[in-house]
């Protein structure tokens, strides 16, 4: 296995930056994670400004995002810079996200956490374009390009992942199958040669180990009578094997009982890197505590009301969302 | 027409018949039926139909064999009380069968081409095979390698007595055939037998490749009708896998195949049964096939239909036994202005038989349409029947149609029965899973429909033969996709 992983390494790291995580390196998650959070901690306070202004001073928010930059001269790179962002239901034009902002850069984990309806599963649709919300305004820049222009797949192959919160099920088409198509499609952006189904399934054999998952699963149909968990882990090993920088877990913890809640955590961990981040959006701290973000914020009725450390998302817990607003 | 008229007007109610001396034309000394049913004696079109196939034969023919005399006789009686069937006939509602009708149908040559002119792809096969032109054997391969006691050819040529009596006593032995299947009996200038002896398991397939070799040019108004017929006795305990396929000739030319098998599994005997229709776009395509199933006896049929402009297939299984199993997996193409229609009817009369059937059609053409009636009949005797039926389709063209009837009739009171049908277009949801990995939406779509199909050929039994068909049906999406 180790073989085969250092050769998928060496010719797949260019292009995602997930796949050079080890997948032993589980251990060692939160010493990688830890150091960035104090180097991060200027471009954190931006958020907390941010907090008890409302979206009427909007404008104001912007200006420290650039200008707290500067003046630290932070080295890590923004990966996604999210400025007023609103949108609607397509079909009904209902309006859901209300002028959302949020920057994330290399390296860190975010939590977007919020009750039902407060909009947080749109955000996430919305950033990889679903078609059934329409973007009404705001900007969305991904490493430095307008992501908004960028049709669904050509956000995908940017870098931009989002595990579905219920996957679908596409029956006739098998899990290796898809993966094979979705590879192919990342080599052709780069102009790699297409790999042949053996040379895929080297690519996907050690990954399987990283969800715990059975080659057997492979042969099944995508999402096809798929447990909860078999779902989740089936989307993170699509995460494993296609990479991302930045990765959305739309209620990764959803349906989950806690042994596989370990396993897809574990996971998720074992493909985090300096290089890439995690957006992750949940309603339970539950989730936290095995993948521990650096900021968490606090959604309702479409905007983020409050950004702050871990800490908020215990008395989330504690007290619930009275505490926060 | 006008040429014709003259000589249908010997079959019209009163008239009386003058050509009793005319071995030809023998459904003529049918007076008594005519005389009790003569109120459904009023298609002349039909009697135009039968009296050209008879007087095509007639040419050629020099000796006939018993069975063939048989087969003409029985299907000679049961053609006058046959019309031309049209939408008010509930089995052709939604089947519109006017191309036929309304061109000049001419009987194909009864003499048979020579080998060497048969397009070489008809041999292209790693399995035994036998290349039936317009109806005659014209080359077979590998045939010499079956076992000791299993004929393969032409019914004249059967030498062992035996065959020749059990095929005497079940050829044409269905009375349930519409039009079709008796104006095949009429006009087959010879028929196709395929005998297993008891307890002999054939293992290399027996592939049919069909051809026609006369076609009119789009236009001409000429169709050309050829009326291939194949007959399958498999005795106790025998097994055989056939594989049935229909090849076209190119978009310009029109012709019209008639084709009929009867396949007899004797207890405990097994046909896997593969049937691809891959005809030229301009062609009718009419299609028989009746099983008879003894006790503990299989039948497997996968179909791929995929050509045509007017292509009708009634598979009929008759069980005779308990303890039988059936399957049934058919996949239908529409890609151009064409109607693909399967009229499947189950008769289950004993107890403990299972049956799946899986029907899949794709419309991608807005004219296109398929029919698709399944009759499961559970009757009295049938207890402890299980039988299990799903239709699904699939529309990618506005206005294309489909008009499906899946429909159990069950008396029998302990019996498990399920049935289902859907329709739909490609899932917005499954689109966009595709696009969020970074799958263009057309590739997308692509994997989709194909896949669609896929259930149905994942069925046929051989990887060879399954690879083929799914380029086939790959070659003729993808211009639509």
């Amino acid at each position: 296995m180790a073989t085969s992983l250092q050769f998928q390494i060496t010719s797949t790291a260019r292009f995602s930056s997930f796949k050079t995580a080890p997948s032993n390196s589980t251990s060692n998650s939160r010493s990688i994670t830890i150091p960035s959070i104090g180097r991060l901690t200027s471009s954190c306070c931006i958020n907390y400004h941010r907090q008890p202004l409302t979206a009427k001073a909007s404008l104001s928010v912007e200006l420290p995002t650039t200008s707290a930059k500067d003046i630290d001269g932070d080295s890590s790179k923004i990966l996604l810079e999210v400025k007023d962002l609103t949108a609607v239901i397509a079909e009904t034009k209902q309006q859901i996200l209300k002028g959302v902002n949020l920057v994330m850069r290399e390296g860190e984990v975010h939590a977007v956490m919020g009750k039902n309806g407060s909009g947080k599963s749109t955000f996430s649709k919305v950033l990889v374009g679903h078609p059934d919300y329409e973007v009404t305004g705001g900007t969305v820049i991904f490493k430095g390009e307008n992501l908004l222009d960028m049709s669904p797949e050509e956000r995908s192959l940017a870098g931009l992942f989002m595990s579905f919160q219920s996957p679908v099920e596409i029956p006739g088409v098998s899990n290796i199958d898809f993966l094979h198509m979705a590879y192919n499609a990342r080599q052709q952006k780069l102009g790699r040669p297409e790999l042949d189904p053996l040379q895929i399934y080297q690519i996907i054999s050690p990954k399987l180990e990283l969800v715990k998952m059975d080659s057997s699963f492979l042969n099944r149909n995508v999402n096809e009578g798929f447990s909860g968990g078999e779902r989740k882990r089936n989307e993170i090993l699509q995460l494993a094997v296609l990479g991302a920088e930045v990765a959305i877990l739309d209620e990764i913890d959803s349906g989950l009982d806690v042994d596989a809640l370990q396993d897809v955590a574990q996971a998720v961990n074992g493909l985090l890197t300096a290089q890439n981040s995690v957006l992750m959006v949940t309603h339970y701290q539950r989730l936290l505590d095995y993948i521990k973000p650096k900021y968490v914020h606090i959604m309702e009725d479409g905007r983020i009301i409050k950004t702050g450390d871990v800490s908020i998302a215990k008395l989330l817990d504690k007290e619930g969302y009275k505490a926060i607003a | 027409m006008a040429t014709s008229s003259t000589t249908f007007s010997h079959f019209l109610p009163h008239s009386i018949s003058l050509s009793l001396s005319k071995p030809k034309l023998h459904f003529k000394t049918i007076q008594p039926i005519r005389a009790t049913i003569s109120s459904n004696l009023s298609d002349p079109l039909v009697l135009q139909i039968a009296e050209t196939f008879e007087d095509s034969l007639s040419l050629s023919s020099s000796t006939t064999t018993p069975s063939l005399q048989k087969l003409r006789d029985t299907s000679s009686q049961s053609i006058l009380s046959l019309s031309w069937p049209t939408v008010k006939d509930e089995p052709f509602r939604f089947t519109d069968t006017s191309f036929i009708k309304t061109c000049e149908i001419k009987p194909v040559s009864s003499i048979p081409i020579p080998s060497s002119s048969i397009p070489s792809e008809l041999n292209d096969t790693q399995f035994a095979n036998l290349v039936i032109v317009d109806g005659h054997v014209v080359s077979s391969y590998k045939i010499s390698e079956f076992p000791k006691g299993v004929f393969v050819g032409s019914v004249n040529d059967i030498d062992s007595e035996v065959i020749k009596k059990r095929v005497f006593e079940f050829v044409s032995d269905f009375q349930d055939g519409d039009l079709f299947w008796s104006l095949n009996g009429i006009g087959a200038p010879d028929f196709t037998v395929v005998y297993v002896p008891s307890d002999c398991k054939v293992e290399m397939p027996l592939h049919f490749t069909f051809f026609s070799s006369e076609s009119g040019d789009i236009g001409s108004k000429v169709l050309p009708v050829s009326n291939p017929r194949v007959l399958v006795l498999v005795e106790k305990g025998g097994e055989i896998e056939i594989i049935e396929e229909y090849f076209g000739a190119d978009e310009n030319q029109c012709y019209w195949v008639n084709s009929a098998m009867e396949v007899l599994i004797g207890e405990g005997g097994k046909v896997t049964h593969s049937y691809i229709q891959r005809q030229g776009p301009n062609s009718a395509h009419t299609k028989w096939t009746f099983v008879r199933q003894e006790a503990a006896s299989t039948y497997k049929v996968v179909e791929i239909s995929t050509g045509g402009t007017l292509s009708r297939h009634n598979l009929h299984v008759q069980q005779v036994g308990p303890d039988t199993v059936t399957e049934f997996s058919t996949f239908h193409l529409c890609v151009n202005d064409q109607t693909q229609d399967l009229h499947s009817r189950l008769v289950l009369d004993h107890p403990g038989g299972t049956s799946q059937q899986l029907h899949k059609c794709i419309v991608a053409h807005s004219s296109g349409k398929v029919v698709f009636d399944g009759n499961v009949k559970v009757n009295r005797y049938a207890q402890k029947t299980d039988a299990g039926q799903l239709t699904r389709s699939l529309l990618l063209e506005p206005r294309a149609s489909v008009n499906l009837k899946p429909n159990l009739q069950i008396i029998a009171d302990d019996v498990k029965c399920s049935h289902g049908a859907a329709i739909s277009d490609l899932e917005a949801d499954q689109l966009f899973y595709f696009r969020a990995r970074g799958i263009d939406s057309k590739t997308a779509r692509k994997a989709l429909v194909l896949s669609f199909g896929a259930e149905v050929m994942n069925q046929l039994p051989h990887k060879s033969l399954r690879l083929k068909i799914e380029d086939h049906v790959k070659n003729l999406l993808t211009p639509v996709l």
